[in-house]
């Protein structure tokens, strides 16, 4: 057997139906105020409803904003960290060894697929400077070439040098 | 942290090994008399690859050796005298450089110095003097760098190293390049 109380929640509600419903209002002694009164409550459940709605989304709002800002200060920590740290870090210097022994190899092979096996060095002999005794050799005269074959021969060519007999030929 | 002493150890031992791939030389220095004679004798072994060179050069067609020295240069720092009867080449080397080797070279006639030179004798460009007219020839005196028998008996024995050929060649450019 339900109480008074527990018929007017349903009624309220909206849960009373045909002859339970019908032995509910005529047991009301004022059913217009009666029907005000439900009529403020539905309104006032349905304001409730709409301000915990709104409630939930601006926790949601307020846990969004924390978040960003702790990603904020998390970032700059870390460029911060970033920035006094070393950039030779040892994977960086492992690349950086890898890259310039590529380099290495690839110079040499480069230069050494321009390099033909019995080719000779590209540098002559240079004379420096000569002198040869002017009181024995007054006209004496000096010139420095090279020779034009494959030789490569540098020649220092004097003339005017005094001439001497055959036998300082003999050895 | 560790590997950084490593890689330093690594290069370091390159480095070294590069460098001490370098071959001992010997230089050869001939006084060498060239004639015009009816019957010429052989040209002496050492200057058969400049034989026609010096034909050419000179107009002779005999060339013989009065005196010579085969010196073995370790420190490039050594002296040494190619003699004749009464010629005295005396050749002071100074030092090794990319090119070759620093050469201060003297001719004497008996005690007097008749010529005096300062050269860079390259490993691959022979130097050839023209001295005075002796008799009815000329006297030249002739220097050529020859890799030393060992090294060049382990040359033959092994293919020349790639790495050092191409260090060699990249310090050539580098030389060239650079003032």
């Amino acid at each position: 057997m339900k109480t008074f109380e527990e018929k007017w929640t349903a009624w309220l509600d909206g849960q009373l139906s045909g002859k339970e419903l019908a032995e509910f209002e005529a047991s009301l002694p004022d059913l217009e105020a009666a029907e005000a009164e439900k009529r403020d409550a539905l309104r006032l459940g349905a304001f409730l409803k709409e301000q915990l709605a709104t409630q939930a989304l601006s926790n949601e709002e307020f846990f969004s904003h924390q978040l960003h800002e702790r990603i904020a200060r998390e970032t700059e920590d870390r460029s911060r960290d970033r920035g006094t740290s070393t950039w030779w870090t040892i994977p960086r210097l492992v690349w950086s060894g890898a890259a310039a022994l590529a380099l290495f190899v690839i110079t040499t092979v480069v230069l050494m697929s321009q390099h033909q096996p019995g080719e000779q060095s590209e540098y002559l002999t240079q004379i420096l400077n000569s002198r040869v005794d002017p009181a024995a050799n007054p006209n004496a005269t000096i010139y420095i070439f090279e020779s034009k074959n494959d030789n490569k021969v540098t020649v220092l060519w004097t003339e005017g040098l005094q001439s001497l007999p055959a036998d300082y030929a003999a050895k | 942290m560790q590997l950084r002493p490593s890689l330093l150890a690594v290069f370091f031992t390159l480095a070294i090994s590069v460098a001490s791939a370098d071959a001992e030389h010997v230089v050869w220095s001939g006084l060498v008399i060239a004639e015009n004679v009816p019957q010429p004798a052989p040209i002496p072994p050492e200057l058969t690859t400049l034989e026609q060179t010096l034909k050419d050069l000179f107009g002779y067609n005999q060339f013989e050796v009065i005196g010579q020295s085969n010196k073995t240069l370790k420190t490039g720092e050594e002296d040494w005298l190619a003699n004749s009867k009464y010629f005295g080449l005396h050749v002071d080397a100074r030092g090794e450089n990319d090119a070759g080797y620093t050469l201060n070279l003297k001719l004497y006639k008996e005690n007097d110095v008749l010529l005096e030179t300062d050269a860079n004798l390259s490993k691959s460009s022979p130097l050839v003097i023209k001295g005075p007219q002796v008799g009815s020839g000329q006297l030249l005196l002739v220097l050529v760098v020859k890799d030393d028998e060992q090294a060049h008996r382990r040359r033959h024995a092994d293919p020349a190293n790639p790495i050092t050929a191409g260090w060699h060649r990249l310090r050539r450019i580098i030389h060239d390049v650079l003032p």
